[in-house]
């Protein structure tokens, strides 16, 4: 079935947002979302999860006859799998156009790179052989499934264990896994794919698109590289025309991205190695949080309040205000969330709506910002605190929070509650929204 | 351009522990609900319909819904569906490609509909017979991503809708909200396009799509031919009352009621006491469709 499409203000939206350096999830266009490689109890089995993005790997090995061009080299065979519990648009059984790029892509990444050492698969040669079967399934589609895919085939492929061989004369004997202890394959490096989207005939650049912003880039590029500096793999696709200095820029940027995904594999897989080897529980069961569907559970990040705090308190102190009054903001400041009822909350003040922004309120703004006493600015100009004195206030003093410390503040709040929110961004986009209903330039 | 904006509105926090669930005022007639696998009849002189499979000389449902019977046809009508279209019906659809003397719009059922070009009136209004001229002026009409609404002409043989424009009323949406629910809340009536007191627009699309928009005058349109967009800004009044409509009916969609014009005007009365952003509140929710239940009974009978 396919995808309902994206709306023309959505695209609009998230290419204006590009331009300044601003993505729909908050994050700087260089980052990653959060990688997280799981391990099950099987060996070579292993789940990666990039933001909501999740594919499944299995590798599997059997004796075969070899290949009669190489006799002596061992058989490692790629299936990709994308199934519509991914994304509604992706059809069972036949792999479309993406799905086959995506299966190429990740056999050169890792086949052709000759990651895994083949030569030491042969058990016989021209006769026997392990063939290493690599079975890739796409549980989830939020963008990027060929970075979440080529991590959880290599990582797969470094857990993965095989029966112990021995070969004497004319006897091949398989050890099962209680007589001897299963043998890691060989493999050499670590192959990574990293992409980038680019937008506006390559003016900008993102790493790692989520699938809305797959979904509105002009054209994508895909290195595939490992911690040596040495690329396996390059293409791009699309619609755009890439300089050679973009280009080498990218690969800078590859190269920094490949190094901390590789450090995060090999501590994810000495954490399952020490483990398995303390007896304690390993697997898929063990390594997910628990998570209730009573409980609203969601990334929680640091942030420092001190700056913002600091200088809301330097306001009031350079004001002139009674005792009680002054203990009554202070009060107001340590909790900045007031709670209604038990479970619910409000945070901040209800202040002017945004929806609106035409020459005349533009021209009241700006007057009212010049009659008030103002604070000092960031270079930026985004986190300022203005001091609005609005007559029927019953406080004396009415400091109006903007929407940085909002979001700040929020999450310090969410220290107590279960809950957590990004107010911030909502209003920013919400702010946008409205922005964007207006079509004739203003200012 | 970032203009100075103070965001500053207040934010509400709800644990998750405190969250109330809809309760919805379930009617008590419904006796024939039918979940997947469920047997309906073991009689076989019963035709199968949409929505039925026979196993073992007994006849189940497919899908989860209500059965219906005309005469000797068994049919189960899903609750939750993708549009299934009828000659006749309204629908609203964005154009997804642009082809050979046909456009492919999404109108959210099993497959793409298509809008030939000879179903279109032309800019000008003229009467002609399209050439290669208007083949190749095709996207300076209708190019991706724009939203029409139109009206099912026919159907073809493997289910595909064929839409035509050929009235004034129909042709190229300009500035408003497009909203999608479920497809089983439209009902098939006299007219889908509304023109409330309030100062706003809808357009109630049979494929669930419902389109909201301020009230334009009427004079614009009869010589483009429905291609014209008003792209004048929109005040702010006009895009709240858009706003608390849109909210209103999602109130009602999340309580499983049928969509109609009454209805929504109902509920949007009673959500006057209430700002835009709070209608989305469960418990608010609740309260302006129970009022609006209660002025249906009344103001019905």
């Amino acid at each position: 079935m396919r995808d309902t499409p994206l709306s023309n203000c959505e695209r609009d939206f998230i290419r204006k947002a590009i331009t300044e350096n601003l993505r729909l999830d908050g994050r700087v266009p260089y980052d990653y979302r959060k990688i997280r490689v799981t391990f099950g109890i099987d060996r070579g089995s292993c789940q990666v999860e990039l933001g909501q993005t999740r594919v499944f790997a299995q590798v599997s090995c059997e004796v075969t006859v070899p290949k009669p061009t190489r006799p002596s080299d061992g058989i490692l065979f790629l299936n990709v799998e994308l199934s519509p519990m991914a994304c509604p648009s992706f059809e069972q059984g036949r792999l479309s156009e993406f799905g086959v790029e995506m299966s190429r892509l990740l056999e050169r990444c890792i086949k052709e790179s000759r990651c895994l050492d083949t030569e030491s698969l042969c058990i016989v040669a021209g006769e026997k052989v392990w063939t290493i079967r690599l079975d890739l399934h796409a549980l989830n589609h939020d963008g990027n499934l060929l970075d979440c895919a080529s991590i959880a085939a290599v990582s797969a492929l470094a857990h993965f264990r095989r029966p112990d061989v021995t070969v004497a004369g004319d006897e091949v004997k398989i050890h099962p896994l209680e007589e001897r202890d299963p043998v890691p394959l060989s493999v050499h490096h670590m192959p990574i794919c990293v992409s980038f989207a680019f937008f506006d005939q390559g003016k900008y650049l993102l790493v790692d698109p989520t699938d809305k912003e797959e979904k509105v880039m002009d054209g994508k590029m895909v290195i595939g590289m490992n911690k040596h500096r040495e690329i396996c793999t390059l293409q791009i696709t699309g619609e755009i025309l890439l300089l050679k200095d973009q280009v080498l820029r990218c690969s800078n940027i590859a190269v920094v991205k490949v190094t901390e995904i590789t450090e995060l594999i090999h501590k994810a897989l000495e954490h399952d190695r020490q483990v398995r080897a303390s007896g304690g529980k390993f697997g898929f069961a063990e390594s997910f949080m628990p998570e209730k569907l009573t409980v609203n559970h969601m990334e929680t990040e640091d942030v420092d309040p001190g700056e913002a705090q600091a200088r809301i308190l330097q306001e009031l102190q350079e004001s002139d205000d009674t005792d009680e009054e002054q203990s009554h903001i202070t009060h107001y400041i340590s909790c900045f969330v007031v709670v209604k009822a038990p479970g619910v909350g409000t945070l901040g003040e209800g202040g002017r709506s945004t929806w609106e922004v035409d020459e005349e309120t533009q021209a009241e703004l700006k007057t009212e910002q010049t009659a008030t006493k103002k604070s000092s600015q960031q270079p930026e100009g985004r986190a300022e605190t203005i001091l609005v004195d609005s007559g029927d206030s019953e406080e004396e003093v009415t400091v109006v929070m903007e929407q940085i410390d909002l979001e700040k503040v929020g999450k310090l709040a969410s220290r107590n509650g279960t809950a957590t929110l990004k107010p911030g961004k909502s209003s920013t986009k919400a702010a946008k929204k409205k922005k964007k209903k207006k079509k004739p330039p203003v200012v | 351009m970032r203009g100075e904006i103070e965001s500053n509105m207040a934010v509400d926090i709800r644990l998750a522990g405190t969250r109330e669930t809809t309760k919805r005022a379930v009617p008590d007639e419904i006796a024939n609900l039918v979940t997947p696998g469920d047997v309906i009849t073991s009689d076989t002189g019963f035709m199968r319909g949409h929505g039925t499979y026979m196993e073992d000389d007994k006849l189940h449902t497919s899908v989860a819904g209500v059965v219906e019977r005309v005469n000797k046809l068994i049919c189960v009508k899903p609750v939750k569906t993708r549009y299934n279209g009828e000659v006749g019906d309204v629908v609203i659809g964005r154009i997804i490609e642009v082809g050979q003397r046909r456009w492919k719009v999404e109108t959210h059922s099993k497959l793409d509909s298509i809008l030939m070009l000879s179903s279109v009136n032309l800019p000008g209004g003229e009467l002609r017979r399209r050439s290669e001229e208007d083949e190749k002026m095709m996207r300076h009409y209708l190019k991706e991503g724009d939203l029409i609404s139109a009206e099912v002409q026919s159907v073809f043989s493997d289910g595909a809708l064929s839409l035509h424009t050929r009235s004034l009323k129909y042709g190229k949406l300009g500035q408003g909200t497009l909203l999608q629910v479920s497809p089983s809340l439209v009902k098939r009536r006299k007219t889908h396009f509304h023109h409330l007191p309030c100062g706003a627009s809808m357009i109630l699309g049979n494929n669930g799509y419902i389109w909201l928009c301020p009230t334009v005058s009427e004079e614009t349109g009869t010589e483009t031919g429905g291609y014209d967009q008003d792209l004048q800004p929109v005040t702010k009044g006009d895009r709240q009352t858009v706003a608390r409509l849109r909210n209103c009916i999602l109130a009602q969609a999340a309580h499983g009621m049928m969509l109609f014009d009454t209805g929504i005007l109902y509920t949007y009365e009673a959500s006057l006491k209430y700002p835009v952003k709070d209608i989305m509140k469960p418990e608010v929710m609740t309260e302006i469709i129970e009022i609006t239940n209660h002025r249906q009974e009344v103001e019905g009978s």
